[in-house]
């Protein structure tokens, strides 16, 4: 039976045409985030041309960049927050929407950001962590598990990986919260949450990668098989606060981990400009 | 009000703080800095005067945030720049091929101070030079640099710098070094109204209406410069990205876009370096040799020269104001007309002196007179180069 | 009532629309689409009552659901 076609309505209104289909493998989460983040656009009326979409380098990265319809700003990798700092000082009223990786945001990007978060840079920031390095064909990434055997990693990752969202609440960031791509309403939510935010919201997505992580790592490389695994092996954070750490082991534990009120960094500047003006 | 802050007067001041009013007076709104001395002082000076108009100053978490935060800042529409020294522009190079890549208007101060690596932070180098235009990788560019002699110039010349990111919609390198950054000098700021019309302010809006605006669309002309460059927010859909990128600006690998793309980063500046050119010259009338140099060691090396036609040597002077693009055509001139080149830097490797030797094309003997840096060169030290070659050569 | 439509220039035959469906709406083919995957084909759109979570986990936007109000009596 022929089925007919049409564009999705999304599409039609948000991105660029001739820029679809995207990049992603077949069944990267990347690509449900997407949609998500559209749908929230889409549903808070926010104004297109006053909507910042920044990238820096890796899948999360390049999918966005110049499929949306606005301004793409894809920094060189690791720098989106640095240049995300520059952007949201000079123009307070644009919505910014970071989206990086695991390797783009905490191997290289790192240091820009925990200022970031420690700043309380009034931004979003969608870290999509696949847990490999993706794009560049599946080297080992800060939050690769211990002992998986990457293109970097033959004999097996003797490092210990870390967590976003602890470094991120450490660090200052006033809204933590983690998903899986297969949570699109929680992931909706969240992302209108941190748009509404005072201050740098950190939406970290657990993102399966059938081409690196699942095929090489897992062992599972079908986008169903590997939906499967991760839904298995999502736990709640409510629940995880009942488990030990062996059962913990190579979970994805999901759920809202900071949610906290204080002044930004732009709310910071203002009263600088008052306490300035004043003293004059 | 911008007069209150860069207030019309007669001051005393090291050469980092007539820089910082000047990019001030230029219309600098953001500045972001990692401490690093020499540079230090400017930082501090900006992060002081631009709250008092509404500016941002940042102290980032290293050079690397400094240079793209810059680079954010600048296409949020803000006229903007960050100031280090040698270490912090080897750090910066990632954001400033960014820059260069996408036509970003940005100035970077670099205070030069002696080298490689940490060298000796309170003391003086020159040995950026080549950073300045080479630093970042991947060839298919030409950038601006210009280099301040004098405190006044200092504050004169970033203004030109900030006119010269405007026009040509490209980073401009502030090519100063230790011994102009931390000298106090006289500095003279006129009344606003004649700084005023000096600054060549950002065209924002393209003559295109916003849906059929290209981010490159004008690389299809190479030479054009003032071109307008919209800012994020205005509703034209920038694309800016690292990548080899085609006319919208969408990534490409096509030999066609990357040609096209490099001819246009060339090229703006290449058939433009007329316009471009700034320098000093003087006694070259009836000169048989002269001393080519830039910065502080133009400062020696201009008592050299007339303390030595004061005892009748026959040698002329030429500084360089604009460093890159290079001034072959002059150099060539003047290689024509003598029969010696002095090159004074401050570097032992001969930087400057490896430009003029290659733009001489053999016309005249190019002699360095480097020097490896902590200490500027001393004009007795520059005339006894001289005499002694002089003397040599006399007696072939 | 629904329309669905699955748009074969963007579909990369991952499947998961096929697996997020509970009423068995959608299935394989060997109809491949664009980019050269197999697309799933609308086989049961009596059993389905547009929830729509077959275009929400579609990574490439290629279903769209639409509900068709059934006229009342």
């Amino acid at each position: 039976m022929v089925t007919e076609t049409k564009i999705h309505p999304l599409v039609e209104k948000y991105f660029r045409l001739d820029r679809m289909p995207h990049l992603a493998c077949p069944g990267c989460g990347i690509g449900m985030v997407m949609k998500d983040t559209l749908t929230v656009i889409d549903e808070l009326g926010i104004d297109p041309a006053k909507f910042t979409w920044v990238t820096g380098v890796g899948c999360s990265s390049r999918l966005p960049y110049a499929t949306w319809m606005g301004d793409c700003i894809d920094a060189t990798h690791g720098r989106a927050l640095a240049m995300a700092t520059g952007l949201k000082l000079a123009r307070p009223d644009l919505t910014v929407v970071v989206y990086t990786g695991d390797g783009d945001c905490l191997s290289i990007g790192g240091n820009h950001f925990i200022h970031a978060c420690r700043r309380n840079l009034p931004v979003t920031v969608v870290m999509f962590n696949n847990m490999i390095y993706g794009l560049t064909g599946g080297q080992v990434a800060p939050t690769t598990p211990l002992g998986a055997e990457t293109q970097t990693t033959p004999y097996g990752n003797i490092e210990e990986p870390f967590d976003g969202c602890k470094l991120a609440a450490a660090a200052g960031a006033v809204y933590v919260c983690r998903w899986t791509a297969f949570q699109p309403k929680r992931i909706i939510a969240s992302l209108k949450k941190g748009i509404g935010k005072n201050g740098l919201a950190y939406i970290e997505v657990f993102t399966p990668c059938p081409t690196q992580f699942g095929r090489y790592i897992l062992k599972i490389g079908d986008p169903v098989k590997l939906a499967v695994w991760t839904r298995q092996n999502t736990v709640d954070s409510k629940k995880a606060e009942t488990m030990t750490k062996e059962q913990l082991k190579d979970k994805i534990v999901v759920g809202e981990f900071v949610d906290i009120e204080k002044p930004s960094l732009v709310a910071r500047y203002a009263e600088l400009f008052e306490k300035v003006k004043r003293s004059q | 009000m911008i007069s209150d802050v860069v207030k019309e007067g007669m001051y005393f001041v090291q050469g980092d703080m007539a820089c910082a009013m000047g990019a001030i007076a230029a219309g600098c709104r953001f500045c972001s800095y990692y401490p690093i001395t020499p540079a230090s002082e400017i930082a501090e000076a900006v992060a002081e005067m631009l709250p008092k108009l509404g500016g941002i100053a940042i102290q980032m978490e290293d050079e690397i945030g400094s240079m793209h935060a810059a680079n954010g800042a600048s296409i949020a529409g803000l006229k903007s720049m960050t100031a280090t020294s040698g270490p912090g522009c080897s750090v910066h190079e990632d954001g400033y091929g960014w820059a260069i890549k996408n036509e970003i208007p940005v100035v970077i101060v670099d205070v030069q101070r002696a080298g490689p690596c940490n060298g000796v932070a309170t003391l003086v180098g020159q040995g950026d030079f080549y950073q300045a235009r080479y630093g970042t990788h991947g060839g298919n560019y030409e950038i601006i640099a210009l280099s301040p002699s004098t405190i006044q110039e200092a504050f004169d010349l970033v203004i030109e710098a900030f006119n010269l990111a405007e026009i040509y919609r490209s980073p401009v390198i502030f090519l100063m070094d230790e011994v102009i950054a931390h000298t106090r000098e006289k500095l003279i700021i006129p009344p606003w109204k004649e700084i005023e019309p000096r600054i060549v302010d950002r065209i924002r809006r393209p003559d295109v209406a916003p849906k059929d605006y290209a981010s490159f669309g004008h690389i299809a002309t190479p030479e054009a410069i003032s071109v307008p460059f919209p800012a994020a927010g205005d509703g034209y859909g920038l694309c800016l990205s690292p990548y080899t990128h085609d006319q919208k600006g969408y990534p490409s690998s096509t030999f066609r876009d990357q040609d096209r793309m490099a001819r246009r980063l060339i090229q703006k500046i290449r058939a433009n370096i007329d316009k471009l050119v700034k320098f000093e010259s003087a006694y070259l009338d009836d000169a048989q040799s002269a001393i080519v140099s830039y910065g502080c060691s133009a400062r020696s090396a201009l008592t050299a020269v007339k303390r030595l036609r004061e005892e009748g040597v026959k040698i002329g002077f030429f500084r360089l104001i604009t460093i890159w693009p290079f001034l072959d055509k002059q150099i060539y001139e003047l290689a024509e007309a003598v029969d010696t080149i002095y090159v004074v830097e401050c570097n032992l490797d001969g930087q400057l002196a490896h430009e003029v030797q290659r733009a001489a094309l053999g016309k005249a003997e190019v002699i360095h007179i480097g020097k490896a840096g902590v200490e500027m060169h001393t004009p007795d030290e520059v005339m006894d180069v001289i005499k002694k070659h002089t003397a040599v050569s006399s007696r072939r | 009532m629904a329309k669905i439509y699955i748009n074969e220039d963007y579909c990369k035959g991952c499947n998961l629309c096929i697996h997020f469906c509970a009423r068995n709406v959608l299935e394989t083919s060997t109809r491949l689409s664009k980019p050269g995957y197999p697309m799933p084909a609308v086989a049961h759109i009596e059993n389905c009552n547009a929830c729509g979570l077959c275009e929400l986990f579609c990574p490439d936007f290629a279903i769209v659901v639409e509900k068709e109000e059934v006229a009342k009596k």
